[in-house]
């Protein structure tokens, strides 16, 4: 028990906030090993800044102060010379984050129910749960979310706030290699009293591919719902601490968006099992449409992409060439143009390069010639001279060997060992090519 | 076909010419009996609301969406329909209305037999309106219509408009028997999924296909809509009825048809009305609620003061009464008149009588101390003095005689005559006696019995003959001496009739006048998951109970008897299966078998002295199944420390023929002996075990057969050939021999004959 600390706590903490920073596998190269550093997914740059910037501020902007930040023990050097370094703790200066680690492997993560169970004991009172990937629009203040809370909690019994987004997809395609960008699930609610009413799961999937099935006591309670596949859960909830209590009752629940909220739902309408549970719950929800803003959760790679290039365009004072934005410390050759990029810090650009719709992170090395089209380049990648990468993703450290070319890759370290014998060949030809077509330019 | 290309061109026509005179279709049968009997003698859309018949109300509407040329479909009592149509205002020239009365066959079951007619005819030449007879509204349907044109020139498959108005769930003008859930794209107000909803037994889920959302990705779903029944059609809408020869119903089967139909690629919109009124007389519940509403003054301009369809005029006073204005209502002074209460001309209400929320007709008389509360008197009716009359419609020249009570909920059709000192049972249905009523009809109504048709004739007769058949004397006699009534009988549903959920008497009951129906159970509480954890709760409850009782009985030395006689007290009290208590005083028995430490023949002592003790429990608790008892005693062995020993508990109970050796047989043969499906699979192996055990048992009980051996023998062979039994068992129970050498008591003595044994094997 230390003495100095405690009396300072006599106003009650109101929130606390939990900010989940996973392994991030859906961004994997990118989130590869490099060497034996970990590349934590919260410390992926966008927009030059890392990730967890975008949600530490927010939660700055509303007047939060504490901040339980969960990452895989393997991350925690990283994450805590993050926290503690010159960049960061000077803008969250006002933020007292406390570093907490939850071991899961990284091939069978836990979801994030069982995170919760976990950390319950520690989160004392009400809290909000945010991701690490949430970009959240300036025009979504995190208050809107918290006095939503406030009003419905006092006037009727609201246990949580939720927060869903609209997201159009840039006409931009990416290669399928990336894997699809997350599907919206679709979900029911109340327009008039801002209450989420369902919430499909696989589970219903399963149970009924065809058709969604609604009770109809939901419909008779809730005569003019609304219905969209058009909207994406933001992971940012805002929970009383009972939430920690049912979720203990419901042991068998791992992911929240799946399992735990569609159920949650249920008891709102369901009077046998609102009995066993609470008196009475509601689920609040706050929407929030394209139109206001751009928000996005940057939990795959072709959301990667996109973030970088809307965060950019957002950013004007960064702004080198158009659209683009380049770190400090960078050099950038003669005759190199580089359009609707991000380039990280400490890179090297040579000349005659070509960069377009592309994310550099820091440290990354292009020799004289290349021609980068839609990829995003992990920590310290060297690209070869002439090298020619389309709708590529490198792990951190990956080598490009010159003249190689590759299209719609996800390149990481085991697979570079055994390729260049399989493409080079095949591939030499059309790089000879692009070349000459340089040349010419 | 003529009618064909004649629809075809007027179809081009329309969107040329914007001077195309608008039609409505008015489908004047109800094509379902919910108001019988009022209605035979009556076609519905003839019955009074407020004084005016239904099919005026219906004009009335759509005189004022600006229809100029009404189809009065009628196919019940065609000829009164078709009278009633010659007599009225709107038939008078300068009505500005043209309305043609078109007879269909009696074959006309349902709606869409009425449409294909309509296609047959080839009367439709553009949109028109598709209404009910018995349609009371003010919403404009012009709007509507221009509304459903705008949209057919760019989306020529828009081929309907439905008018849907905005209420509540629990509106009481909205059926709670037949409603429906609209799925509607809120930019467009495309309907997109119609789920119809059935009010009892309750539904539970409305499934919305998931593919709308693919098209659609942002929709509301609406439980709160009125459908009014007026639909906007245009000319394709008759002829997709003659296509599609099984459509019926038009929202059931139509427009469900249509949405779902992966080939015709029509689409329907809604038009959600926020304003004005409309609603349809679909049942005598919706019957009263409207009645109420056009009392309350809703359907302004068309109301009893103003705008009355049958052209009477009334006084408005204050609490929303009316009362005729010629001055020929005769009420006493200490007579009571409540709110919302219609008054027809001639009408006398006698000293101290009361009239709250009713409709009276022309020429009623409510007698001295009468109450008359939420019914509906059509004319002519008289109620004799200090009657009580709740909740009820009774129609034209009824004479209720004094002292009568009618209960809520009863329909009384014309010309009856009940009392005095009669007690109507809650929702009687009466008609008058049919000998005396051909007289009486002749005087009354003799227009009626000349033009009715044939056919409809013999229907109604077929129908009223059974139930005169059927009359019970002893609820006749209740309806006082004076009485010429016959009681129709409750609705019941006949058991190879297949009838339509919608008309199922419990879901009728939603639609009757007076009927709240608090007994039914409508509301879904939810899948009920709780129930297998109450469930648990009893039994673990009651095993405790049990292992008490047990306890008591063995500390204290019980005799078998007694100790049953309690097992089965405890059972009745707590309703579980006979299996649970098979399984407690298993349980109990065989925990209670110490396992000595050497094994061997101190451990064979103390399993038969218990057995030989309690054994006789098992089959004293209310039933014998040596197999089950077999089956449980391997569970219980299997999941506890007692497993070494399941060998020779079960040469103990069949030492003690508690089981015998069918039994055994009986359990070996048995798949889930041998673990299988079993949950834990570490308890799989246990399962095995057990057995294998049985296994070598039946062996030697085959040997037994064919050496005939003394049990003697093989019992104590079963004892000092523990070594051996290494052997055989080797290859499966790798492990169970090696830490209970005697758990095979019984099977060790088969060691005798390898071969046999073997033989065995290979055989199962």
């Amino acid at each position: 028990m230390n003495f100095d600390v405690t009396p300072v706590e006599v106003v009650t903490r109101e929130f606390v906030v939990v900010i989940l920073a996973g392994f991030g596998n859906e961004l994997l190269p990118l989130t590869g090993e490099h060497g034996d550093e970990p590349c934590p997914k919260g410390l992926l740059p966008i927009s030059n800044k890392p990730m967890l910037d975008y949600p530490l501020s927010w939660v700055e902007q509303s007047g939060i102060k504490d901040v339980l930040l969960i990452c895989p023990s393997s991350h925690r050097p990283a994450i805590s010379h993050y926290i503690h370094s010159q960049s960061s703790s000077a803008s969250f200066s006002s933020v007292h984050i406390d570093l907490q680690t939850f071991d899961e492997s990284q091939e069978l993560s836990a979801g994030t129910c069982s995170v919760l169970r976990h950390f319950a004991n520690r989160i004392k009172e009400d809290f909000i749960l945010i991701p690490c990937d949430f970009i959240p629009p300036p025009s979504l203040p995190l208050s809107k979310l918290l006095n939503k809370f406030r009003t419905d909690t006092i006037s009727d019994g609201s246990i949580v706030t939720s927060c869903w987004y609209e997201h159009k997809p840039d006409k931009l395609a990416t290669p399928d290699e990336w894997g699809s960008p997350v599907q919206p699930t679709p979900i029911v609610w109340d327009h008039l009293t801002g209450t989420l009413l369902y919430v499909d799961s696989p589970h219903e999937t399963d149970k009924n591919s065809d058709e969604l099935e609604l009770r109809m006591s939901l419909l008779s309670r809730y005569p003019q719902a609304k219905l969209s596949s058009r909207l994406l859960d933001s992971h940012v909830y805002v929970c009383k601490r009972a939430v920690l209590d049912l979720l203990a009752q419901k042991t068998r629940f791992d992911s929240l968006r799946e399992d735990f909220f569609p159920w949650l739902c249920k008891l709102q309408y369901q009077s046998t099992k609102r009995e066993k549970y609470a008196t009475s719950i509601r689920i609040g929800i706050i929407i929030h449409r394209a139109d206001d803003g751009f928000a996005i959760r940057v939990n795959n790679l072709p959301a990667y992409l996109e973030a970088n290039r809307h965060i950019v365009t957002e950013n004007e004072m960064h702004q080198f060439v158009a659209d683009t934005s380049i770190g400090d410390f960078t050099r950038v050759e003669e005759k190199s143009t580089i359009k609707k990029s991000t380039i990280g810090k400490h890179c090297v650009i040579g000349k005659m390069v070509k960069i377009v719709g592309c994310v550099l992170l820091d440290h990354c090395v292009i020799s004289d010639g290349a021609k980068l089209d839609g990829c995003i380049l992990g920590n310290s990648t060297t690209v070869g001279s002439k090298a020619v990468l389309v709708g590529c993703v490198t792990q951190a450290g990956y080598e490009v060997k010159d003249n190689e070319s590759v299209r719609h890759e996800k390149l990481d370290i085991s697979d570079w060992a055994a390729q260049p014998e399989d493409s080079e060949g095949d591939v030499e030809g059309s790089a000879g090519e692009e070349e000459s077509d340089e040349d010419e330019d | 076909m003529s009618p064909n290309t004649s629809s075809s061109t007027g179809k081009d026509k329309l969107i040329v010419d914007e001077e195309e005179v608008l039609q409505a279709v008015i489908l004047a049968d109800s094509f379902n009996k919910r108001f019988k009997p009022l209605t035979t003698h009556k076609p519905r859309c003839l019955l009074p609301i407020c004084n005016a018949p239904l099919l005026d109300w219906t004009f009335e509407s759509l005189a004022l969406a600006g229809v100029q040329e009404i189809f009065v479909i009628c196919r019940s009592h065609a000829e009164l329909v078709k009278t009633a149509i010659k007599n009225s205002k709107w038939s008078k020239p300068g009505a500005g209305l043209k309305i043609v009365p078109i007879v269909t066959a009696k074959e006309t079951f349902t709606p869409g037999d009425a449409m294909r007619d309509i296609y047959t005819h080839g009367i439709i030449t553009s949109d028109f309106v598709l209404v009910t007879g018995d349609l009371v509204s003010n919403i404009r349907i012009g709007d509507v219509v221009r509304e459903h044109k705008e949209r057919r020139k760019t989306d020529k498959d828009a081929i309907m408009t439905m008018v849907v108005k905005q209420s509540g769930v629990n509106h009481r003008t909205r059926s709670r028997g037949d409603s429906a859930v609209f799925v509607i794209d809120p930019e467009t107000s495309k309907c997109l999924h119609y789920e119809a909803v059935t009010g009892y037994p309750p539904k539970k889920y409305a499934s919305i296909p998931r593919e709308i959302l693919n098209e659609h990705p942002e929709v509301e779903i609406r439980n709160d809509l009125i459908d009014c029944s007026i639909d906007i059609c245009s000319v394709e809408v008759p002829s997709l009825f003659q296509d599609n020869f099984d459509y019926g119903d038009v929202r059931r089967d139509f427009v469900h048809g249509v949405l779902t139909s992966d080939l015709l690629m029509k689409s329907i919109y809604c038009y959600i009305a926020k304003e004005g009124y409309a609603a349809r007389v679909r049942d005598t519940r919706s019957y009263d609620s409207i009645s109420k509403d056009i009392l309350a003054r809703w359907t302004f301009p068309l109301v009893p003061d103003d705008n009355h369809p049958g052209g009477h005029s009334y006084e408005h006073l204050r609490g929303n009464k009316y009362i005729a204005k010629d001055n020929s209502v005769i009420l006493s002074r200490t007579c009571k008149i409540g709110n919302n209460t219609l008054i027809g001309s001639k009408s006398q209400i006698a000293d101290n009588a009361q009239v709250i929320a009713s409709v009276l007709g022309q020429q009623c008389i409510v007698g001295a101390g009468s109450i008359v509360r939420n019914s509906y008197l059509f004319d002519g009716a008289v109620i004799g003095p200090n009657c009580v009359v709740e909740h009820s419609i009774i129609a034209s020249g009824v004479h209720i005689k004094e002292r009568t009570r009618v209960e809520r909920g009863c329909l009384i059709a014309d010309g009856v005559v009940v009392g005095p000192q009669a007690k109507l049972a809650p929702f009687s249905r009466l008609s008058k006696r049919r000998q005396d009523s051909d007289e009486e009809d002749e005087e009354f109504e003799d227009a009626e019995e000349e033009v009715k048709t044939a056919t409809t004739e013999d229907e109604v007769d077929s129908e009223l003959e059974d139930v005169e058949a059927n009359q019970d004397p002893e609820a006749l006699a209740k309806l006082g001496p004076g009485t010429n009534a016959i009681i129709w009988p409750l609705p019941t549903v006949d058991e190879d009739e297949d009838i339509d959920e919608l008309e199922h008497p419990d879901n009728q009951r939603l639609m009757r006048i007076g009927d709240n129906a608090s007994d039914l159970v409508l509301s879904d509480p939810g899948s009920i998951t709780s129930s297998g954890q109450a469930d648990s709760a009893v039994i673990s409850e009651f095993q405790q109970e049990v292992k008490q009782s047990l306890d008591r009985a063995f500390a204290e030395g019980h005799s078998v008897d007694n100790a049953a006689v309690e097992l089965k007290t405890l059972r009745m009290a707590s309703n579980v299966s006979l299996r649970l208590v098979r399984e407690a005083v298993i349980a109990a028995i065989v925990s209670r078998i110490k396992i000595m430490a050497g094994g061997g023949i101190p451990q064979r002592q103390e399993i038969a002295s218990m057995i030989s003790r309690w054994g006789g429990l098992i089959d004293k608790i209310g039933g014998v199944d040596p197999v089950e008892t077999v089956e449980i005693l391997q569970e219980y062995c299997a999941s506890s420390d007692r497993l070494p020993l399941f060998g020779q508990i079960l040469a103990a109970l069949y030492q003690d023929d508690i089981v015998d050796e069918d039994d055994i047989r009986a359990w070996h043969g048995n798949s889930k002996s041998q673990g299988q499906g079993v949950k834990p699979t570490s308890l799989q192996d246990n399962y095995n075990k057990c057995w294998v055990t049985g296994a070598h048992m039946i062996k030697q009980f085959d040997e037994q057969d064919s050496d005939e051996e003394s049990e003697e023998d093989s019992d104590d062979g079963s004892e000092s050939r523990d070594p051996v039994v290494e052997n055989p068992v080797t290859k499966e129970l790798p492990s169970a021999g090696a830490n209970s050498s005697e758990e095979n008591s019984c099977e060790e003595n088969s060691d005798e004959e390898d071969e046999g044994n073997t033989d065995e094997d290979d055989s199962e």
